[in-house]
């Protein structure tokens, strides 16, 4: 039976029975587990071992440490996850932590946490699993950071500042506003018609031939095009004003995209006035020409409106190796075919193949399946080489394939979860915020009204309990509530 | 249990329940609370529950009467402090540690949709979930979602189609199944191969006729078809001219026949053909005008269209279109990528090639087909580069295009085999309920799979809400329309003053299908999973039942009538109705897991009323056959003399007003308080199929008529008596009028036997906790009440029973309603203590219109 609370034995009955062998009775959740000391002693800094040493430190220092405390039986009582403390105790026995099985890693590392044993203690097998855990909620945070990012203005900072901020999300943030996606959609079509002008301008019939008998654009498409580098341009330089970090900015790769989309515009532009005086007239033109391949960059653009676009240069990062591997098998195919074709083709006297190296076309056409047959093998033992060419070829390429495919899936699937996982985030935090606020007005009541009885930790612990995910990453907490708040 | 527990057990029924200052006082002396889960022992500090005030947990310090504890505990004992909680100990480890740290975790091996069952009754919201574990949570409740929901839609239309309404419902039926199910017959399936072959031959004939040596010359110089080749494509044409208008005149639903994809298919097979000899006709004058021969020519390439009708009869086909659909996003993606890699690499290999001689790449949309046919490895051979620094532009291509083109594939891939796999799955599924039909008439016992049937009942549900004009719908909706997660939404107001009009009609129809349909209560036998399950999926199988059931019917209406004398002498007692359902389950797979944990919870509960029955035969006898006869008002007037009556009526009657009472507190929003739900959550009632006590079958003996399957019958009614919230379990000693409720959960009971047929606690429970003496003045309630009452509040109430029971009874699968009658009898008698235990239902009992007006228009109607 208990006695109730108010009642507490002597200090120094406590105090004498302290020693090595001394055992203490410790129910966790309702599951009541016996140590020896000596065992907790092996780790000192645990809370478990804190608290035995604490024992003559008087009942502030035992109530500091757990949450309630039989005299009668010596039992202390902690008001936490028996499950994981029945994992956690066998630091003591075994000297390392196995999880059990289902208790999501997060919550047991918070566990670990407040028996105060350090995670080295938890062994490599479920470590791979609590780390990637930490990885997806590192993920999450950060797409909370930037949602978070987007919200509210502060008023504390400047006009400039806030002006900027508001150029910054509304050309970069398409779902942010209507206006926004309006800008958005017109940049997209800008993008487009830019791109069917280039393609649209190299069409014979269309192009005008001038007074030294070279064949120019069209005039009309000549000013479309201007027009459209005038828009690129200015979304540009707006973009970088307003950046919150231009040198960020500017190293990007969508920027560097930019820049290369409106770059070959200027430079022509600067030759064809400037650079007749500083060199040959055919040599301007050779390299306006030049320069008009990079117009070519324009197209990348798209990809700044298109998840799909980004998702594939993402999957294309991570699965370098793999690329390099599909390269690579299929530079040893052609080498190995084109050489065995090259040979092979001797014999017959009307043959395609004139060389090793103008046999490696043949050789790629034949091994990705394209045949164009504008070389094709004569002779029975050629075209038997060409079979076994493109039966390799099949295989070189779609081995490596497979795992670039599977990131980019994966990341495609990811993708989403974590959109859903950031909103849910948000609303988790905007949730405990609400209720922090509610349960410290309720606490204080409380206060009041059982006159004092209410422990430190009760409200503290309330106030403190704000999502798992790292938010320590946003680390201004009050920061953020406020901006939540504000942005409503 | 501890065995303190199960005393103090004994000691509710018996003795009076603690004082509230015995249960403050126990609570007062220990900072600590040991809450026994399923068996599991915690132990927690108060103020720890104290930190979410609003749950389940929370308000457990704050209730310091016997009634109110008992309704947010299944037990407690206040010697130990112990409060004990007939749920899932697995779960509420996390949700435990949900009140100690603030985070709410889950378990990863728990199943995401029981967990959200957990979190519903313990009042935790989910949203509260870590972000963890939330992606999982969701991931999983919404593919579960989806797959229930497009397994109901496959099902739905398959077996959504009602005849009844219109002339000749048996041809047109026939005739349906006939042309759209191949599998339903040896001629449908005949009819279905003639219809493939001339699907293939009029391509062919398509085909040829563009041969020239088969087309002929007209006076104009122009060519035209072979006559031969005509004469088969107007034969085809006409085949499925035929087959089409068959197919309309014998759809149930003419509007959504027209608007299905297949039909709008086989609607353009045919049309061209039409189209173009109107043409030609109406302009044989111009025919030689190029563009009317354009347009001709239009409509003869559309003929092509007939290929397409050969997805009717193709699953493969069929799931390709769906797929499409479903993945038009990646299909967009790989389109995109395709664009972008051409424009690339045609404008580079442009600027590559286009200084060399008579090159092809003349300019970059003419390099548009070379990069599509190089990208797609398709490689004609017309165009290709010559320089070196085209060919490596060229090589570059070919391995872009393999990649680019292979990355959103497996995407689409996926989808696709997903969406087979369930096709696969669900002819399965009807191949099993096939079986099951078959096994049926055999008279044997098949196994049925749980969630299957709760699919079907989702469905079901689904079907009738959207129905709207149809009777039978009118009739389902009834209750459908409170069952269906999606009308959760509406106002307590609305909800029950529908259900209430709705009712109405219902009742005023009185058609024969009605009085089948109604059956299926009654059959509750060995055969009855099977018989309802089939009603669930085919509303036409019934009448063979009823067939049956008509054959006993005169012979026991004449011993019911012999019977029910005893009924009357029952003493008066003041009749209490607790009407209150089980809906915990927020959305439908909710409800179908709840089903399946809260079983035990049932079987504690249950109480056998049969034992006290004053008249024992007849009862069963009355069900029987009061509804396969169909004849309400008939069946009405001899039912006030008949006790037994009475009990199929409220049997019948319970799912309506009750549902109507609860539903709207189940309001989602409402999750998190648990104020409210508490008083509507019910642990579900009696189920006895098995568990049934041998009096009852020496009883079924002396009912001479019946058949074993009656026998059986009685066992799965007899629980109707017993239903109990939690709270309400506790109640009858203490007020010992008795309350008359009612369960209406046979298919609980057919499924739970199939469930877990082993809990023999369970068994053991409901025998301790049905003392004799219990359950008769229920009853007699009942019955008393409504004779004081005069006939027409009994017709009400049958009249409604008889309109709600079929459409509810497959439903109930999955739901775990228990239903008890609550609503009319109470207020019509306007009796104190209904007053008293409806504070436990919802203020909108009172507000429902009174039984007394139900009653009149019945009258009048009859």
């Amino acid at each position: 039976k208990m006695a109730g609370d108010s009642r507490f034995p002597d200090v120094d009955t406590d105090g004498s029975e302290k020693s090595e062998e001394m055992e203490i009775v410790v129910n966790v959740g309702g599951v009541r587990q016996v140590f020896y000391g000596d065992y907790l002693n092996q780790y000192p800094e645990t809370r478990l071992a804190e608290l035995v040493n604490c024992l003559s430190g008087g009942y502030d220092s035992i109530f500091s440490l757990c949450d309630d405390y039989d005299p009668g039986k010596r039992e202390f009582y902690f008001d936490r996850d028996p499950d994981a403390f029945k994992c956690i105790i066998d630091v003591y026995y075994f000297g390392e932590i196995h999880m059990k099985k289902g208790i999501c890693p997060i919550c047991f590392k918070n566990e670990m946490e407040f028996w105060k044993v350090d995670l080295k203690f938890l062994d490599d097998c479920c470590k791979a699993h609590l780390s990637e855990k930490k990885e997806e909620l590192e993920e999450i945070a950060r797409r909370v950071q930037l949602i978070l990012d987007d919200l509210g203005v502060d008023a504390s900072e400047s006009r400039w500042k806030r002006c900027q901020k508001c150029i910054w999300k509304f050309l970069e943030k398409p779902e942010s506003s209507y206006p926004a996606r309006v800008i958005a959609v017109l940049s997209f079509l800008f993008i487009l018609i830019s791109s069917v002008v280039m393609c649209v301008g190299t069409i014979p019939d269309l192009q005008v031939v001038d007074a030294e008998g070279n064949r120019m654009e069209h005039p009309t498409l000549d000013s479309i095009e201007t027009a459209c580098i005038g828009w690129f341009t200015m979304e540009y330089v707006l973009r970088l004003i307003s950046s919150p970090n231009k040198l960020h900015f500017a190293l990007s790769f969508m920027n560097i995209v930019d820049v290369l989309a409106i770059l070959p515009f200027y430079v022509s532009l600067t030759l064809t006035h400037l650079g007749a005086k500083l060199m040959e007239l055919s040599n301007v033109q050779q390299a306006v020409q030049a320069l008009r391949i990079m117009r070519i960059a324009r197209i990348f653009k798209l990809a700044r409106h298109s998840s799909g676009l980004q998702t594939l240069t993402y999957a294309l990062k991570r699965s370098f190796k793999e690329l390099g591997l599909l390269l690579m098998y299929l530079a040893v195919g052609i080498f190995v075919f084109s050489a065995l074709g090259y040979t092979m083709e001797q014999s017959h006297p009307e043959t395609l193949f004139k060389s090793i190296p103008q046999s490696f076309w043949w050789a790629i056409i034949t091994m990705t399946t394209v045949g164009y047959g504008d070389i094709y093998p004569k002779t029975t033992l050629g075209k038997l080489n060409a079979a076994i060419s493109f039966l390799c070829g099949v295989i070189a390429i779609a081995l490596p394939i497979h795992p670039i495919i599977n990131n980019f899936v994966r990341y495609y699937n990811k993708q989403r979860v974590l959109e859903t996982a950031a909103k849910h985030e948000l609303e988790l935090m905007e949730l405990n915020s609400a209720e922090g606020k509610a349960a410290g007005s309720r606490s204080e009541l409380e206060d009041l009204s059982r006159e004092g009885k209410d422990d430190p930790f009760y409200s503290s612990r309330i106030k403190v309990s704000h999502s798992d995910t790292f938010i320590h990453l946003l680390s201004e907490e009050k920061n953020y509530r406020t901006r939540l708040q504000s942005c409503k | 249990m501890p065995l303190g527990m199960n005393k103090h057990g004994s000691r509710s029924t018996t003795s009076l329940p603690p004082d509230p200052t015995e249960i403050v006082r126990s609570k007062a002396c220990s900072r600590r609370v040991k809450l026994n889960v399923g068996g599991l022992a915690h132990e927690v500090l108060w103020r720890t529950l104290d930190r979410l005030p609003r749950t389940r947990l929370g308000k457990l310090r704050d209730c310091n009467t016997h009634d109110s504890l008992m309704e947010i505990c299944d037990d407690y004992n206040l010697e130990e402090n112990e409060y004990f909680f007939d749920r899932h100990p697995g779960a509420f480890t996390s949700i435990l540690n949900f009140y100690r740290t603030g985070k709410l975790h889950m378990m990863e091996e728990m199943c995401a949709l029981s967990f959200s069952q957990e979190l519903d009754y313990w009042g935790v919201d989910e949203i509260y979930l870590e972000s963890c574990c939330q992606a999982r949570y969701h991931q999983k409740k919404e593919q579960m979602n989806e797959e229930l929901k497009r397994e109901a839609e496959t099902l739905r239309e398959r077996e959504g189609e009602e005849f009844d309404n219109t002339c000749c419902a048996e041809k047109r039926k026939k005739l349906w199944d006939l042309l759209e199910k191949p599998n339903s017959s040896v001629a449908a399936k005949i009819l279905a191969i003639i219809s493939i072959m001339f699907i293939v031959l009029s391509t062919i004939a398509l085909s040829l006729n563009t041969l020239p040596e088969l087309q002929g010359v007209d006076e104009f110089g122009q060519t035209t078809d072979n006559p031969q080749l005509a004469h088969v494509e107007a034969v085809c044409i006409a085949w499925f001219t035929m087959e089409y208008l068959l197919r309309f005149l014998s759809s149930p639903k003419k509007w959504k026949f027209f608007k299905g994809p297949l039909n709008a298919i086989d609607l353009l097979a045919i049309l061209p053909y039409y189209v173009t000899i109107f043409l030609t006709e109406s302009n044989k004058s111009v025919l030689q005008f190029q563009n009317v021969r354009r347009v001709v020519q239009i409509f003869r390439i559309m003929r092509i269209l007939r290929i397409l009708k050969l997805a009717r009869h193709s699953t493969g086909l069929q799931s390709l279109g769906f797929t499409l659909r479903r993945s038009y996003n990646e299909l967009g993606l790989l389109i995109l990528f395709l664009a972008m890699g051409i424009m690339i690499f045609s404008s580079l290999v442009f600027f590559a090639e286009k200084d060399e001689d008579d090159t092809k790449f003349k300019s970059i949309p003419a390099s548009f087909w070379w990069a599509t046919i190089t990208m797609t490895t398709v490689g004609y051979g017309d165009i290709y580069p010559k320089t070196l620094l085209g060919k490596i532009v060229g090589g570059l291509c070919c391995i872009a295009g393999v990649l680019v083109i292979a990355l959103p594939i497996p995407i689409i891939v996926n989808n696709f085999s997903e969406f087979y796999k369930e096709q696969k799955r669900q002819e399965k599924a009807i191949k099993r309920r096939e079986a099951l039909e078959r096994a049926k008439r055999n008279g044997s016992i098949v196994s049925m799979n749980m969630k299957d049937a709760f699919a079907r009942s989702i469905e079901l549900m689904d079907i009738v809400v959207e129905k709207n004009g149809e009777s039978i719908a009118k009739k389902d909706k009834v209750q459908d329309n409170h069952l269906s997660p999606s009308k959760w939404k509406w106002t307590k107001r609305t909800l029950s003053e529908t259900s209430s009009s709705k009712s109405f009609e219902t009742k005023e129809q009185g058609s024969p299908e009605k009085a089948r349909s109604s059956s299926s209560p009654q059959h509750l036998n060995v055969q009855q999973l099977e018989d309802m399950y089939n009603k669930m999926a085919k509303t036409q199988s019934q009448p063979n039942l009823n067939t049956k059931e008509s054959s006993q019917a005169g012979k026991q209406k004449e011993e019911l009538e012999m019977e029910t004398l005893p009924g009357p002498m029952v003493p008066l007692l003041a009749t209490r109705t607790d009407g209150i359902i089980d809906m915990r389950s927020m959305s439908s797979i909710d409800s179908f897991i709840s089903c399946a944990a809260e079983f035990p919870d049932s079987g504690r509960f249950s109480h056998s009323p049969l034992t006290a029955l004053p008249c024992k035969g007849g009862i069963s006898l009355v069900q029987e056959q009061g509804r396969p006869e169909g004849s309400t008002a008939r069946y009405v007037e001899m039912n006030p003399s008949s006790e037994s009556g009475h009990r199929s009526a409220f049997f019948i009657e319970s799912p309506k007003s009750s549902i109507k009472a609860s539903n709207p507190l189940k309001l989602r929003s409402l999750k998190v308080n648990f104020m409210e739900e508490d008083t509507s959550t019910l642990v579900p009632a009696s189920n006895v199929l098995r568990t049934y006590p041998d009096p009852l079958k020496s009883r079924g003996a002396t009912a001479a008529a019946t058949d074993t399957s009656l026998l059986s019958d009685r066992s799965l009614m007899s629980p109707e008596t017993s239903i109990y919230t939690t709270a309400s379990a506790r109640t009858p000693p203490k007020s010992p009028e008795s309350q008359a409720a009612i369960a209406f959960n046979f298919h609980d009971a057919g499924i739970h036997k199939y469930i877990d047929a082993d809990t023999d606690d369970e068994g053991q429970l409901m025998y301790d906790s049905s003392p004799p003496g219990n359950v008769s003045p229920k009853y007699s309630v009942a019955n008393s009440g409504y004779l004081k009452q005069k006939d027409h509040v009994y017709r009400t109430e049958k009249n409604h029973l008889e309109a709600a029971a079929l459409p509810t009874s497959p439903k109930l699968i999955g739901q775990n309603c228990i239903f008890s009658m609550e609503g009319i009898t109470g207020r019509t008698q306007g009796n104190q203590e209904t007053v008293r235990l409806e504070n436990h239902i919802s203020p909108e009992v009172h507000v429902l219109p009174g039984s007394g007006g139900h009653a009149n228009t019945h009258d009048q109607s009859i």
